[in-house]
């Protein structure tokens, strides 16, 4: 299984794990996502599967 | 007196925390570098001649007016390290992962969204030469950036046909001495023209497809094209202005290709037909250490016939489209380096 990253939205409000490889994270990227350290545990949000689909 | 081979070069490869606030030591590497020169200080002084009320038109006094620091180019063999720090500093979005090998995968930062607004982030650089009591030279600039960088490939042997060439800016802002004992000089993963594992442009392999002994040569660049970034409060050293900012203009991402032409070529039909497809540039060492550029659409803006040492060639120049799903470019680097632009 790919190695998981996690990024925060443009307006600092969510956090999505994304995994980590070019083709994945090149729409998040490219639309503003940043990388932030894991969320501890307690908050850890929603794998992106259902998301991931907005962005193809 | 001293050599030039004996200048030192040193610089972040973690980031700033702010472009006033230089790097510790534990985030400074120690590199060779091509560019024999060092990096000048331009202080600049400016007179009264201008002034009228003196009595005559000559100038009567001195003025400090700013530092004007000319760009400075590190220039070195392409290798895994090195593109990674060159391509993130250029570029703003970097996201790490693995535990070693690192890999960094690299985007163009938006100035809608980028944290930092128009800024990217921002290194020291430390020369020296005989650092110690009597150094000849030692001072640490503070809040450099890169303002673009060339990657060159061509058909040559060795280390030379993969090389990659870095502009970088600096405020005027530095210490000196620099208080930093540089570390021992980075061995660094190279690569070289005979490691490409994946070259396809816009639908064409020029690695495995057609007679696949196509290609020559290669060069991609990128320009931030920085804004001059003095303004009131930008600060001073030694009584002279220095810039407190360097903002990115319309920034430019370059591709120019030479392949050999042969029966069925392509490229004019791509032109011609506006064609559009994704390029994939690779170079790969070893487990550890590889580079893709991946070009997410790329047509061609010209394709001029001309010859390369006797064989009839194409000057294919790429035109590199903003694709709204995945954006223009996705860099993506693998490396031993923990914590480059960190």
């Amino acid at each position: 299984m790919a190695e998981m990253v996690f990024l925060r939205s443009p307006q600092g409000d969510e956090i999505k794990e994304i995994e980590a490889t070019a083709e994945k994270l090149s729409p998040w990227m490219s639309s503003g996502w940043h990388q932030v350290p894991a969320p501890a545990a307690a908050q850890k949000p929603v794998v992106v599967a259902e998301e991931e689909k907005q962005h193809g | 007196m001293a050599n030039i081979s004996e200048l030192l070069n040193g610089w972040g490869f973690g980031k700033q925390t702010a472009i006033g606030t230089a790097n510790l030591v534990a985030t400074i590497w120690r590199h060779t570098n091509l560019n024999t020169k060092p990096w000048a200080k331009v202080p600049v002084n400016e007179d009264d001649r201008a002034e009228i009320g003196k009595g005559h038109e000559f100038p009567t006094q001195l003025f400090k007016s700013h530092y004007n620091m000319p760009a400075y180019e590190l220039s070195k063999y392409a290798s895994s390290e090195f593109l990674a720090w060159a391509l993130s500093f250029s570029m703003g979005n970097v996201v790490v992962s693995g535990s070693g090998p690192y890999v960094y995968t690299i985007v163009p930062a938006l100035g809608a969204t980028n944290p930092t607004g128009l800024e990217l982030p921002y290194f020291s650089f430390v020369q020296q030469i005989r650092p110690g009591g009597s150094a000849v030279l030692d001072e640490m600039l503070v809040g450099c950036a890169v303002k673009g960088w060339k990657l060159s490939i061509k058909n040559s042997p060795g280390r030379a046909s993969a090389m990659c060439a870095v502009e970088c800016v600096t405020t005027g802002q530095y210490t000196s001495p620099s208080g930093i004992t540089l570390p021992a000089i980075s061995t660094p993963h190279e690569f070289n023209a005979g490691m490409i594992s994946a070259l396809t442009f816009n639908g064409i392999n020029y690695l495995t497809g057609g007679s696949a002994k196509q290609f020559v040569s290669m060069e991609a660049s990128w320009e931030n094209n920085f804004r001059p970034g003095f303004f009131p409060g930008s600060g001073a050293q030694d009584g002279y202005q220095i810039q407190g900012r360097f903002e990115w203009g319309d920034r430019a991402f370059a591709v120019q290709f030479v392949v050999r032409v042969q029966a069925g070529s392509t490229e004019y039909a791509n032109l011609i037909n506006l064609t559009t497809g994704t390029a994939t540039f690779t170079m790969t060492r070893d487990v550890n250490n590889s580079f893709t550029m991946l070009i997410q659409k790329m047509g061609f803006n010209v394709a001029e016939l001309g010859n390369t040492d006797g064989i009839v060639t194409l000057q294919i120049t790429g035109v590199q489209l903003y694709d709204p799903t995945n954006g223009m470019v996705t860099m993506t680097v693998t490396t031993p380096l923990q914590g480059i632009c960190q």
